[in-house]
């Protein structure tokens, strides 16, 4: 294996290397601020709110990424909705990533003492300025490492995207290895290429949890 | 709802056997793959705190590898990736092999964690009375430890048993495939995912629920130990 040709090879995965991390991205958005959204409805008074969410997220945390992905992208196209595979992709790992965050956060709302919120509701703070400047910024400090390793599993889970053929690293791959029979090669570089994203993150995910312990 | 459901009636009989089989293999996959790596994790986690300075250090970059690459990677690279330097692997057994490599980086941590949250007397007070490091570990440390691992262990399970459905893409006769399969024949893509999932859900939930319930049980166990 000479420099030539690894340069060759890296080239269209790097490219998938950049859709894989736009990909990630945009699902971890969807899934944050879903998630988000989730926990805090779940804090209402509304039972029938309370079981519908709880449905969403024992059903989407039960059944493995790749089905949904299926669904959203395969299924539906059954029923005339027919979405691309990239937003495909992003809407799949958003809503998957939406049920794991909801619960992420309800345990760091779960962990601030109820009587925080009181006293801000007592104070006069209308609900939404109790969550925004009391609840929030207390549960981070919590909720961050989980969110963290989430990003991590979800950078991973965006290689099972090639399966309907969005074009990140992974489908790159397959496709460039019917082009040049290279398939030791390019996968150990996919293997390389996916260490060096996800390593990172897994060291600042370290970092945030080891400085949550010195807190406690 | 109603009209959804009904189209499963012309399609059942054939679809029946088809799913009844595959989820015969994708049992069978959860469970191997799991057991190949409980071993190989709670081997890399002894490691890990062995004080053998390469074999700790082979130990750390594999758990740091293994877990910053996706499943699928592996199992590309396993099934795939091998053949080239002669080595052919039947996909039922590279995919054991594939998600059994990644979940032992997982479970490996799973394991130093429950080994750490043993008190370092006990290890000291067993060797004091000339227990072996190899009895020690069997008889004192592995015991209690395995109480505090068994939730997230049960957790990598239900992990593991989702993540048999990306076995489907190296042709390992699973449920995912099977779906794929009947949904290209009958032109049902939405009825044999639907079901797919829910064959999912079935097996995954049950063990969600114990595993929530044991942790509920550990919580409790903790608080009331300490004063």
């Amino acid at each position: 294996m000479n420099w030539d040709k690894l340069s060759e090879l890296s080239q269209p995965l790097l490219i998938g290397a950049i859709t894989t991390v736009e990909l990630t991205v945009g699902a971890f958005c969807v899934a944050l601020v879903l998630g988000l959204a989730l926990a805090l409805l779940r804090l209402t008074r509304f039972k029938v709110l309370h079981w519908l969410i709880d449905i969403y997220v024992e059903v989407f945390r039960n059944t493995p990424v790749l089905a949904q992905l299926f669904i959203i992208y395969f299924g539906l196209a059954y029923i005339d909705i027919r979405i691309p595979a990239f937003p495909a992709a992003i809407i799949g790992l958003g809503l998957n990533g939406g049920a794991i965050l909801s619960e992420v956060f309800r345990a760091g709302f779960a962990a601030i003492h109820h009587g925080q919120r009181e006293a801000a509701l007592a104070v006069g703070m209308t609900p939404w300025a109790t969550v925004r400047y009391i609840i929030l910024p207390q549960t981070w400090r919590i909720t961050l490492p989980p969110i963290g390793n989430y990003a991590i599993a979800l950078l991973k889970d965006t290689a099972v995207v090639s399966a309907i053929a969005a074009p990140e690293l992974m489908y790159r791959a397959r496709n460039l290895i019917t082009a040049t029979f290279e398939t030791t090669a390019v996968y150990v570089l996919v293997a390389i290429i996916y260490f060096c994203l996800s390593f990172p993150l897994a060291r600042l995910v370290n970092h945030l949890e080891r400085r949550q312990k010195a807190w406690q | 709802m109603i009209g959804f459901f009904s189209q499963y009636g012309p399609v059942w009989a054939e679809w029946q056997p088809e799913f009844i089989l595959a989820t015969w293999v994708t049992i069978k996959l959860t469970v191997c793959s799991f057991i190949l790596a409980v071993v190989l994790g709670m081997l890399l986690a002894i490691g890990k705190l062995s004080r053998f300075i390469v074999l700790r250090g082979f130990c750390i970059a594999y758990i740091e590898f293994v877990r910053g690459i996706p499943a699928l990677a592996i199992l590309f690279l396993i099934y795939f990736g091998l053949v080239p330097l002669g080595l052919i692997i039947d996909a039922f057994w590279a995919s054991v092999i594939g998600l059994g490599m990644s979940a032992a980086g997982y479970i490996a941590e799973v394991f130093r964690a429950g080994i750490e949250a043993i008190h370092k007397g006990q290890r000291e007070a067993a060797q004091s009375v000339g227990m072996t490091p190899a009895v020690v570990y069997r008889y004192i440390i592995l015991p209690q430890a395995i109480r505090i691992v068994l939730p997230p262990l049960l957790n990598m399970l239900i992990i593991l048993l989702k993540d048999t459905s990306i076995c489907s893409l190296i042709s390992t006769p699973e449920i995912m495939l099977r779906a794929k399969d009947v949904a290209m024949i009958s032109f049902l893509p939405m009825h044999a995912f639907v079901l797919a999932a829910g064959i999912y859900f079935i097996l995954a939930w049950p063990m969600s629920i114990l595993t929530r319930r044991l942790e509920a049980r550990m919580r409790r166990g903790l608080r009331s130990a300490t004063p």
